[in-house]
């Protein structure tokens, strides 16, 4: 060889390991560098990296992010609703003294605040705090609850420093909702910065000031982490009632894609991952021994008060009529779905409430006996769709390949994978779509005017996976049954195709609730029928399927005039159950179960569902009572 | 020269065209989308926590004004150009209020740092092997290198990316798999600091090397195979001037010009980013911003990057053209 290429050779020899001689085999990739690990709980932000880092004015819409550990750790509100059993009860007072207190007609609601809580610069809590919220967004029109707010309030009073009396512009029952925390809610601002600042919409709040237990400490200009610290006065925030926090840092990260997730855990860099694919929980729980979930075993992730359904676009001529929207329900088989979209891992609701938190004892069970009553008449027939098994046959199914993971108690079975589900019954089907003017020729179905039958069934793509693969399942089954059904991939455009009522059907989601309460308002009260959209205007959240009712809105009507904790709340409920098993708006498909998974190695403590005190998915703001159960593991 | 001048006035006017057309088709591409930020931010900001129906018309019109996406198209279009002109993209709709250039600001260095010194790298790399490998065509080792090089350039990008991910991030952790530097390190002239963002740069300049100098090498030494047989290299031979002169003075030089041009156009093309790199390895840059902003319909960002990616390519299409004729006197300016 000559003497050129060998110098090279030679050089990239010496060269290479070089650059690794920069890390050592103790170099660890991805835990925050001058702080002790085992002091610090890492976290995934699912926001993935934040454009504008250092924007902590959460007030403004989307400016920066929100679940950075901004709205679990630094700020709070006066109550929060916990989606699993609660920390001391699924309702906690949080700035707020006692519950909310409205006068007889609901124009009024007075406040009582707690004493004692301080901002993390040292400046008291108090009324003006709250009222500084308020006429802050409702002079700036573009923040995040301008709108809410200048459309309910008309005035407030503080009779004292610890005392708010909203004078609201019309009657509203659930007006405090919005100051409680369901994942997140309006947040308090410190009135005696923002009353300094000339453009609140251009004001970044950076460093941002905490009300709630821990404080900035650093975060990446570019994105990627947050780290907090837990405040020398904690004492001073609503969080200490439960005692102190285990963790004096808190690390928000992008830990990139799930892939990653996965390789971070198992080298105990990641100590609460947010959500993965199935698959990497199944791997997670093999590989990962001090990996935990909310589940012990199979199907591991925790339902959100999220439910997941096939929603149609009732505008559309062709799912007007009911009998075609359950010729199409009947024509799944939810077994295929949930293996196809969560490999089994999932927990089923033939109901239009999520399978989760308090809803399974207010309405699941409850109704069970109903649906297995209720019959569907196709003209030619009568007969009993519900079949309540199918939680168990899921099971069953999963039991050759899962084993003991698969638990044997049929009531365990139930709260993992759900109770009932419509039977598959292609015959009814026929019967339904024939009885609404459809005819098949030549295998194929076609409408009452005599085009084919064509469906495009929306979803996000790999933007979602879970969702995505729901969508391809049924729309396999309905071309099974003749009907031409196609994937209809949206990507980014979902949001605005879902909101311009740009779809035939589509999988997403448009009942959510508090999950630890059994008010359904959180999603109902937007499904009356004074807020659909003509066809081709946009839609405002949450009825995307654009369905009315006459009967629904005397439902929402009634629930507007009744407390909050109101048992009628629950009849009322129930009430819209049966409607939409009537009217099939939505199929309901499942639980959005999110596959959060906790490494033990440094913390233990974790909400699981053998001890529900809390959801585990770190972007909740209610995640923050997490922290203080919390405890180092000693390593 | 006088000939050189107008050479140069006509290829600043193309220049200018160009640009003009690239950023106008940027402009109407972006503005076609079917993405419409106020609907994207409303869903974004509303998919979470609850918000009374009625109160989102209010919430959209708001929205509308501050965007400033009210007025006709003939209004935005000239606001957009006199932005342009003043090098004002406006604000990101997606992280608003802050300005487009702010964004891009902090991340293009990133994307620059690494893309131009893995191409520089890459280049250098392939094109010192490939010319060796054409020179020294019995050399045992630089033929194994042939095939490696051949081996691993039809290899998908994100596979060979994985792969490194794996290895090095799992199998044998010693390099930090996630990021531009380490967590909690103050971003600053220190030897930690810069340490950290060389040690988090490796795998992805690695995976971009690997995949990158496969084409460079196997073009060089298709290049120099082809010249070893030219008369002036025999009769050096036969002359008895040393090989590495040969090599070096002879060959390499000669075979140089095309990748010259390769990697001016290489360069340009960097500042689009690189989306799966930087996806994979969780490096910041302007390629997440890019994919990010469509997402969001932030047209504002889009164009931002867009626009400086057609300056990155133009310029160095241009760099390259007003050298050539100085660099290789078989050029002629007419």
């Amino acid at each position: 060889m000559s003497r050129t290429p060998r110098a090279w050779l030679l050089a990239a020899c010496v060269f290479a390991p070089s650059l690794f001689g920069l890390s050592s085999p103790g170099y660890t990739q991805g835990i925050p560098q001058n702080i002790p690990r085992n002091e610090t709980l890492i976290l995934e932000n699912p926001e993935g990296t934040i454009k504008n880092a250092g924007w902590f004015n959460i007030w403004a819409i989307n400016a920066g992010s929100q679940s950075n550990g901004l709205q679990q750790v630094a700020l709070d509100t006066l109550w929060y609703i916990d989606p699993e059993s609660g920390i001391d009860g699924v309702w906690d007072n949080s700035l707020a003294s006692d519950k909310p207190a409205y006068n007889a007609d609901f124009t009024e609601m007075t406040v009582k605040l707690r004493k004692g809580i301080y901002w993390s610069d040292g400046v008291e809590f108090t009324a003006a705090d709250v009222v500084g919220t308020v006429d802050t967004q409702i002079k700036n029109p573009g923040m995040r609850f301008s709108a809410v707010l200048a459309n309910n309030v008309a005035s407030m009073e503080t009779p004292d420093d610890y005392t708010v009396v909203f004078k609201l512009k019309k009657p509203n029952s659930r007006f405090h909702t919005n100051f409680t925390v369901r994942w997140g809610a309006i947040w308090i601002l410190p009135k005696h910065i923002f009353e300094k600042v000339a453009d609140p919409l251009k004001f970044d709040f950076n460093k941002p000031v905490s009300l709630g237990a821990y404080v900035l400490h650093s975060y990446d200009p570019d994105g990627k982490w947050y780290i907090w610290q837990l405040r020398d006065d904690w004492q001073r925030t609503t969080l200490a009632r439960f005692g102190k926090p285990g963790p004096k840092y808190l690390a928000y990260v992008d830990p990139g894609p799930p892939d990653k997730r996965v390789i971070a855990q198992l080298n105990h860099e990641l100590d609460v991952v947010h959500d993965i694919a199935p698959e990497g929980m199944f791997t997670l729980a093999k590989q990962g021994k001090s990996t935990i979930s909310w589940f012990k075993g199979f199907p591991y992730g925790h339902p959100d008060p999220t439910l997941p359904a096939l929603i149609f676009n009732t505008q559309n001529e062709n799912f007007k009529n009911k009998d075609v929207r359950w010729a199409l329900a009947l024509l799944i088989d939810i077994k295929s779905v949930v293996m196809a979209a969560y490999r089994g891992a999932a927990t089923i609701s033939a109901i239009g409430v999520p399978p989760t938190g308090k809803h399974v004892q207010a309405y699941h069970e409850p109704m069970e006996a109903w649906l297995k009553d209720f019959e569907l008449d196709t003209g030619k027939q009568k007969f009993k769709p519900y079949d309540p098994g199918v939680g168990q046959q899921i099971a069953a199914m999963l039991r050759p390949s899962l084993g003991d993971q698969i638990p044997k108690d049929p009531k365990e079975v139930e709260k993992a994978f759900g109770m009932g589900w419509w039977k598959k019954n292609p015959q009814a089907a026929q019967e339904l779509l024939e009885r609404a003017g459809y005819k098949k020729v030549g295998g194929q179905w076609h409408t009452p005017d005599g085009k084919p039958f064509t469906i495009r069934v929306m979803v996000e793509g790999d933007l979602r996976p879970v969702m995505t693969r729901a969508g391809s399942m049924i729309a396999q089954e309905w071309k099974q049954a003749g009907i031409d059904a196609k994937i209809d991939v949206a990507q980014g455009t979902l949001l605005t195709r879902r909101g311009a009522g740009d779809f035939d059907t589509f999988i997403g989601w448009s009942v959510e609730t508090w999950g630890g309460h059994q008010d359904l308002s959180y999603f109902m009260d937007s499904w009356h029928s004074q807020f659909v959209a003509e066809p081709g205007k946009p839609q405002p959240l949450r009825n995307w399927q654009r369905w009315s009712n006459p009967e629904l809105d005397k439902i929402i009507e009634k629930t507007r005039t009744i407390d909050f904790d109101d048992p009628k709340a629950i009849e009322l409920g129930k009430d819209y159950v049966k409607l939409a098993v009537r009217e099939m708006p939505t199929i309901p498909l499942m639980a959005y179960n999110v596959f959060t998974a906790m490494d033990q190695t440094y913390w233990t403590g974790y909400p699981t569902a053998a001890n529900p005190y809390t959801n585990p998915v770190p972007n909740w703001g209610n995640s923050r009572y997490m922290f203080v159960k919390l405890k180092p593991t000693g390593k | 020269m006088s000939g050189y001048l107008a050479y140069l006035a006509k290829r600043l006017g193309q220049f200018v065209l160009v640009v003009f057309i690239g950023v106008n088709l940027a402009y109407v591409v972006t503005h076609a989308t079917p993405i419409d930020p106020v609907e994207q931010s409303i869903s974004a900001a509303t998919s979470f926590g609850n918000t009374a129906p009625e109160a989102i018309e209010q919430m959209r019109q708001s929205l509308k004004e501050l965007y400033g996406l009210g007025g006709s198209w003939s209004q935005q279009y000239l606001t957009f150009w006199s932005r342009i002109l003043r090098a004002d993209f406006g604000p990101s709709l997606s992280a608003f209020p802050t300005p487009v250039s702010a964004l891009i600001g902090r991340a293009l260095p990133w994307t620059m740092g690494l893309l131009i010194v893995s191409t520089v790298v890459t280049w250098a790399l392939g094109n010192l092997l490939g010319g060796l490998a054409g020179y020294y065509q019995r050399n045992r080792a630089l033929k194994l290198m042939g095939v490696v090089a051949m081996g691993l350039h039809p290899i998908p990008y994100y596979i060979v990316a994985l792969v490194l991910l794996i290895v090095f991030g799992f199998v044998w952790p010693v390099l930090p798999i996630n990021g531009g530097s380490a967590m909690n390190l103050p971003q600053g002239w220190t030897w930690a600091y810069a340490s950290s963002v060389l040690l988090h740069s490796i795998l992805p300049a690695l995976s971009l090397i690997l995949i990158g100098v496969g084409s460079w090498f196997l073009g060089m030494r298709s290049l120099v195979s082809n010249i070893v047989t030219e008369d002036y290299v025999q009769f050096a031979e036969l002359g008895g001037v040393n090989r590495e002169r040969i090599l070096g003075s002879y060959v390499m030089r000669n075979a140089l010009g095309p990748q010259v041009t390769g990697l001016a156009m290489s360069l340009g093309g960097i500042f689009n980013g690189a989306i799966i790199t930087e996806k994979v390895f969780g490096y910041p840059g302007v390629g997440t911003l890019l994919v990010d902003a469509v997402y969001a319909g932030d047209y504002g960002l889009v164009l931002g990057v867009t626009t400086i990616s057609i300056l990155g390519v133009s310029i160095g299409v241009l760099a390259i053209d007003l050298l050539y004729p100085l660099l290789d006197p078989r050029v002629q300016v007419r």
